[in-house]
């Protein structure tokens, strides 16, 4: 019955949606939730394409060696949805990013926040809108 | 509890029906050809929909809806997020009806999306699985459709030509339009084999044939699919849309972003939506 109900209410979302929902890889099959890596530097490209726009952050080491990250979030749409450009993402800035690493080693991760030198945060998140209201 | 949603449902449904009747009780222009007048942008347009940020202080906080979940908290959403897609995939209310012994295939094709499905690496979704389009440019004896995702195109004919023989087969195939009455009905042939009708491991075979309706009743567009597939179905999949017509110029399409898959070798599960 449970999930009757469930069609039911997803035939009835189906009705009223302006559209299907994109959906592109599951952000488990290539980040990991449970680990997060702190990054310090100039974000030196915004690559704003589809399925997910990614951020290239040029993080230098003690030694002053740079490291290029890449740095995948959501899709163009859902950033434009929020008002996010380029600029508003840090293009040409150097901020402190955390995200969560690639499960497959590489100097790779998938935002949750950037702080820039003001204070200003950008936040990307699952979760429900009304929880946050 | 379960009475509460079904009455919420009901509600739901009735509120989308009285809005759909008071959009179809408007009249519905025509051409000076005398069809109805298809022209404009119909549904969403522009990729615009509900708000999904809030300021939060300093924070800007921009969700990609999952419900019920606190975007601030730590948690186990990334796989909460594929097995809320599986779960909605294997409850959705119309599959395509594919004949009994390819069910083991079909599985399949679905558990390895993530592998297999050609729009998932970025070439395109085609008809019918693109759906109804974005805006219709409806002019005597051709009729074009713009879908915005993808940037995509579709040039129809409707004067009466038979469908050409002289192309290789494509994402979109071959269509031809002629008006029955008020509805555009529109033949779709020479799809190419590639392409999925959806993100379930929905393949098709080069038989695949695809008839497309248009209906405008006021401001409301109803689009059918009817699709069919002799030698993997069992009958016709239907599949039916009502999009509204959208007068906001903040709708106007724009150019969809290039699709530029870079995720695909970085997995290292199968886990998908």
């Amino acid at each position: 019955m449970r999930l009757g109900i469930r069609a039911l209410l997803v035939a009835a979302g189906l009705a009223i949606a302006a559209g299907p929902a994109v959906a592109h890889h599951s952000l488990f099959a290539v980040f990991d939730e449970g680990q997060t890596v702190t990054l310090k530097g100039l974000v030196s490209k915004v690559e704003w394409v589809n399925p997910h726009v990614y951020l290239y952050l040029d993080v230098p080491d003690a030694t002053g060696k740079v490291t290029t990250w890449s740095v995948e979030t959501f899709p163009p749409s859902t950033l434009r949805r929020a008002g996010l450009t380029r600029e508003k993402l840090g293009y040409g800035q150097n901020v402190t990013l955390l995200g969560y690493k690639a499960r497959n080693g590489k100097d790779l991760a998938f935002l949750r926040t950037i702080t820039f030198a003001d204070g200003r945060e950008v936040m990307i998140a699952l979760g429900d809108i009304k929880e946050v209201r | 509890m379960t009475r509460a949603l079904l009455l919420v449902v009901a509600l739901l449904v009735a509120l989308t029906q009285a809005g759909l009747s008071a959009q179809n009780q408007a009249p519905t222009p025509r051409t000076a050809d005398g069809h109805p007048d298809l022209n404009g942008v119909w549904g969403g347009g522009g990729g615009q929909g509900a708000p999904n940020f809030v300021q939060k202080g300093d924070t800007l906080v921009v969700v990609f809806q999952l419900d019920g979940a606190d975007p601030l908290a730590a948690g186990n959403y990334f796989q909460e997020l594929d097995r809320r897609g599986s779960e909605r995939k294997a409850a959705a209310p119309n599959k395509p009806p594919y004949k009994p012994e390819l069910a083991t295939k079909l599985k399949e094709a679905s558990d390895l999306q993530s592998k297999l499905d050609p729009a998932f690496y970025c070439k395109p979704e085609g008809v019918p699985r693109m759906g109804a389009p974005s805006q219709i440019v409806q002019t005597p004896g051709q009729v074009v459709l713009l879908y915005e995702g993808r940037n995509t195109f579709r040039v129809i004919p409707t004067d009466g030509r038979p469908h050409r023989d002289d192309l290789e087969p494509t994402w979109n195939g071959d269509s031809v339009g002629r008006w029955e009455g008020d509805t555009l009905v529109v033949d779709v042939a020479n799809i190419i084999d590639e392409s999925w009708l959806g993100a379930d491991g929905w393949f098709h075979s080069d038989a695949l044939h695809v008839v497309e309706r248009f209906r405008r009743e006021g401001d409301a567009l109803t689009y059918s699919a009817t699709v069919d597939d002799p030698k993997m179905f069992t009958g016709p999949w239907v599949s039916t849309r009502t999009l509204r017509l959208n007068t906001d110029p903040a709708g106007a399409l724009v150019e969809s972003p290039p699709c530029i898959e870079r995720s695909g070798e970085n997995q290292v599960t199968n886990d998908h939506h």
